[in-house]
């Protein structure tokens, strides 16, 4: 008990303001977890900078745009914001001037949030964050995109006006896991695909989207195409470490489980996969349980020895680049810190996670410690470049190999993917300021950039 | 016409001294341009060719490494292309077969990743112990640099001081130390028993997390040709990063010649590309980081009317003081199983037997457990007996478990009759092979005699070893030192505190070859660390020039 007192008091004496009314405060504490479930820092700190302080570069179609500064410093950060001005700031996309935001702050998401959770974030922003007086770089848009005024229109048509309320038909667990689902956590940002206006399609929530290099797939309750296979402590697993039977989390949801999913409590966690399970089915993939594709194999038999050709570059690429860690049969390792190649949505799915996989590498820390896989290439400072066409070979040799699928991977393909994901004739669009298209593409050009910003961070834009 | 390239620095070299100075330059905003002798390749292509080697070619560890024609090296594919490139003699010539590569990323590609430090007494010979040279500097004034080159290669070591040589540190490791395979363990519970303590190495090796952009080690245990996934430090994979910094990298370009001026500054380098064909490279500052063979090759073949015994030479050193540490080897067949070769190819040596009163009458040694697995060892041998089927396969899996390899490298004085000199003998550009002269003296040979040889029995019986043999003929580690040594005395040391030759004030010549006595140790830590003291060198010259 002494001791402990003792540990106290030496505590206390090295702990900054900060921390200590996080400590005292509960209203702070409560902010801080409600920060850390709306992913704030992905956004708002830049890779090896100070907690909040903006400056994060997002890479967009239409120039870089920055983060801004969110600590309570008054001259750089939100230190003169009110609360209710902090609130229409989250809310409504309106800045304490009184200037739009863009959406790539998502507050479509936030516009749910409750009035009492707001107090807290608010509490947590102002008492709970070291101040930091630096600003974040400006961002300067080219016309039109430079007309802030012009989200207006965009708001008019996307911006819920009120919170959600509460079901009574469905348990409390429910209702909770629907407002962290649809406000905090903002899933549908990337689980639900764009339409022409890049607007949510209805009926399509969660049942799939490409964020720049990667793609977030369908997290509905169908058994094929969704995650309706997977038991809810697989679900609450997954959220948590980011790794399931059959899956692990890499890219931006790798980066969503370590800043912001594994900090749920497992009450909250809980929550969001009861609310999850209960997302209508949307089938649109193959037949099949795409978790449980592929076998192992192995063509060393046949390729050791033998002299590289165009036939059989793919599986040496394979054997010089993957096999020392995924293991000559793809099987992976036997304690899992390396995963198997077949059973693997990664391999299986048909779309830019496997290209991506290679190029970027996974690098996700959980209580669970780092799991870690080189890029081949996505950066320039990779130690191992792997050209366009020869992480085609590979991947391609990959899919057929372990991933039950035939599918060919382009050099085409690993070249979007390497330029951070496809983009759209709609940016064209937006550029030449082309009358009815522009507030159309106003809305695209901003959802790109929320959709990109991690990607941007991955490849040293941040820097 | 000549062709003609430039930069602010130019390096001649672009293994882990080229890369690490290259780096700490081009972070201080100046151009550098490196030049490489040998080609470029992929990792994956350096594995698929090793793992593609028949059987056979098991002892040559170069053999995932052809030469090429223009940047030739010791090929050690049988005794006739092992003689071909270093004209060796002396009475020890078996001893200077050294290993290195020419290809862009250098000898790192092969390396076993080893950081040990020199200790205090190892930078002090002559006044301690009466033999050798002291360092023109203590140890307190390397050691800042022995941890910087730590963080920029990202070395794992204990944290614990008591495991740590030496255990004078301002930082901790990076990372935390690896564990010991099953071999290692046995190893070092019988040196305890015999009052030795094996300490876990400190090593160029990711352990458990990720460093820069590269994975944690999964024991692939091929870290000798080469680490197939990065996990180990190799200074080609910094090349990417040199370049993402502006860093230029031409490769298959081999300077042949440095050119001086006016007030005996360097002014331009010459390389010749595979077909010969000329091309002259002007700079601010030179730096040939070429390793402790090639530099002093390079030197001696660039001799004009200012400086006639070669560049940097009004010393005579140049070339002289070659160094390595004589390596003895103990076969050992035990009773039980010792399971070699689960982790990297080492993780550990005893280090205290390099240290005692005894130096000023024979070298000390350093004694380890050689971790590289026996397998194909094992079935090569096994395959000889003509045993077939299930015999076969038991004798496979117990020659595999149950032999191991003890190795002790000796510390060799500098001498200046173990010289580096130009052959007559012409490579396929034209370019003298170089002739070295060597002998490991009776300081080395004295401690295998009555030291270092009767140790390794004693640790090997503690093992429960049913047989040793232990070599008599010395090899060499590897370790190519002394070619440049430095001192504070310009007339009997080839470069300063710097690595700055003496005799030129812009031409820095940092590595092993630099070394001014060798220790037991291996010596990648030390020659990074007196890089990373050139570098600051340079950085401070271009700010006041």
């Amino acid at each position: 008990m002494l001791r402990r007192a003792l540990f106290g008091i030496a505590w206390l004496a090295i702990a900054s303001p900060q921390a200590m009314a996080a400590d005292i405060d509960p209203l702070v504490a409560q902010g801080d977890y409600l920060a850390k479930a709306s992913d704030c820092t992905a956004c708002h700190t830049a890779p090896g900078g100070k907690a909040f302080a903006g400056g994060l570069a997002i890479a967009s179609p239409v120039g870089t745009i920055y983060s801004s500064n969110i600590t309570p410093s008054k001259t750089a950060g939100i230190g003169l914001y009110t609360r209710d001005q902090f609130a229409a700031a989250l809310r409504k996309g309106v800045r304490r001037d009184g200037a739009n935001l863009y959406p790539a702050m998502p507050y479509t998401a936030y516009a749910v949030l409750s009035d009492p959770d707001i107090d807290a974030l608010y509490a947590y922003f102002m008492k709970g964050v070291e101040p930091v007086d630096g600003a974040a770089p400006k961002t300067s848009l080219p016309f039109p995109m430079n007309i802030r005024l012009s989200m207006m229109a965009w708001n008019l048509i996307f911006l819920r006006d009120s919170g959600l309320p509460s079901d009574p038909a469905q348990s409390a667990a429910w209702n909770r896991g629907r407002y962290l689902v649809e406000g905090a956590a903002h899933c549908s940002t990337c689980h639900t695909p764009r339409g022409f206006l890049m607007e949510e399609r209805s009926g399509l929530a969660f049942a799939g989207g490409q964020v720049g290099a990667w793609y977030a797939p369908n997290i509905t309750s169908d058994k094929n195409s969704g995650i309706g296979s997977w038991s809810k402590p697989a679900l609450i697993g997954y959220l948590r470490d980011g790794v399931a039977p059959g899956a692990r989390a890499a890219g931006t949801m790798g980066e969503a489980i370590e800043h912001s999913f594994q900090y749920l409590t497992p009450s909250d966690l809980d929550a969001v996969v009861t609310y999850i399970e209960t997302v209508p089915a949307v089938e649109n993939a193959k037949p099949g349980d795409r978790f449980d594709e592929g076998k192992p194999a192995s063509d060393l038999a046949s390729t050791r020895g033998a002299v590289i050709d165009d036939a059989t570059q793919g599986a040496a690429l394979f054997q010089g680049n993957c096999a020392s860690c995924h293991a000559p049969l793809g099987q992976g390792g036997t304690d899992g810190y390396f995963p198997s190649l077949f059973h693997n949505s990664t391999t299986s799915a048909p779309n830019s996670n496997l290209v991506a996989t290679i190029l970027y590498g996974v690098n996700r820390t959980t209580a669970q410690g780092q799991a870690f896989m080189p890029g081949f290439g996505g950066a320039p400072t990779d130690s191992n470049q792997l050209s366009n066409h020869d992480i085609a070979l590979v991947a391609t040799y990959v899919r057929a190999e372990y991933g039950g699928s035939g599918a060919a991977v382009t050099d085409t393909e690993v070249a979007t993917v390497r330029q951070g994901g496809p983009s759209s004739p709609l940016v064209l669009i937006a550029r030449i300021g082309l009358g009815v298209g522009v507030v159309a593409a106003m809305g695209l050009v901003v959802v790109l950039w929320r959709r990109r910003h991690r990607l941007g961070a991955k490849r040293g834009f941040g820097e | 016409m000549t062709q003609t390239e430039s930069a602010d620095i130019i390096v001649v070299g672009t293994g882990v001294i080229g890369c690490l100075i290259a780096e700490q330059l081009l972070d201080a905003g100046h151009s550098v341009l490196m030049l490489e002798a040998g080609p470029r390749v992929e990792r994956w292509q350096i594995v698929e060719k090793y793992r593609n080697l028949p059987p056979v070619t098991v002892t040559n560890l170069d053999a995932a490494y052809p030469p090429s024609r223009w940047a030739p090296f010791l090929d050690s594919t049988s005794a006739t292309t092992a003689a071909d490139y270093l004209q060796l003699e002396g009475p020890n010539a078996r001893a200077y077969r050294q290993d290195y590569v020419r290809y862009a990323g250098g000898s790192t590609w092969h390396w076993a990743g080893i950081c040990w430090r020199l200790t205090p007494d190892d930078m002090r010979l002559k006044s301690l112990y009466g033999v050798g040279r002291d360092w023109a500097f203590d140890y307190a004034t390397l050691e800042p640099y022995y941890t910087r080159a730590e963080y920029a290669m990202g070395v794992c070591g204990p944290s614990d001081p008591d495991l740590q040589w030496p255990p004078i540190r301002s930082k901790p490791y990076p990372m935390g130390r690896l564990p010991f395979g099953p071999g290692e363990q046995k190893f070092t519970d019988a040196a305890a028993r015999l009052g030795l303590k094996n300490l876990p190495a400190a090593q160029a090796r990711n352990s458990g997390v990720s460093y820069d952009t590269r994975p944690p080690c999964c024991g692939n245990n091929s870290c000798i040709p080469v680490c197939p996934i990065g996990a180990k430090y190799d200074a080609a994979s910094s090349l990417p990063r040199i370049e993402a910094k502006g860093g230029k990298i031409l490769v298959n370009a081999v300077v042949y010649r440095i050119e001086t001026g006016t007030g005996n500054q360097v002014q331009a380098v010459h390389y010749f590309d595979p077909n010969g064909q000329s091309t002259r490279v002007t700079g601010k500052l030179f730096v040939i980081a070429c390793n402790g063979i090639e530099t002093p090759k390079l030197l001696l073949m660039s001799a004009d009317t200012r400086n006639p015994r070669g560049v940097a030479n009004s010393s005579d050193q140049v070339g002289r003081n070659m160094m390595d540490q004589p390596k003895l080897v103990a076969a050992v067949t035990l009773a039980e199983p010792a399971w070699t070769g689960v982790g990297p190819v080492q993780g550990s040596s005893i280090m205290q037997t390099s240290q005692g009163a005894f130096r000023s009458e024979h070298a000390g040694a350093l004694l380890r457990f050689n971790n590289m697995a026996r397998s194909r060892l094992g079935a090569m041998q096994a395959l000889k007996t003509g045993l077939v089927g299930k015999a076969l396969d038991a004798e496979i899996r117990r020659l595999s478990a149950c032999t191991a390899e003890l190795t002790l490298e000796h510390e060799l004085l500098p001498n200046p009759n173990n010289r580096l000199t130009l052959s007559s003998k012409k490579d396929a550009l034209g370019i003298p092979k170089p002739n070295i002269y060597y002998d490991v003296g009776p300081y080395v040979r004295k401690s295998a005699e009555i030291y270092s040889t009767p140790l390794v029995k004693q640790l090997a019986h503690e093992m429960g070893a049913t047989d040793v043999k232990v070599t008599t003929e010395f090899t060499n580690s590897d370790h190519i030192m002394g070619g440049m040594i430095m001192g504070a005395d310009p007339a009997d040391s080839v470069v300063d505190v710097d690595c700055r030759a003496h005799d030129h004030a812009n031409l820095f010549l940092p590595g092993g070859g630099a070394m001014t006595t060798a220790g037991c140790g291996n010596s990648t830590l030390t020659m990074a660390a007196l890089a990373l003291k050139a570098a600051d060198a340079m950085v401070a010259q271009l700010a006041h020039a």
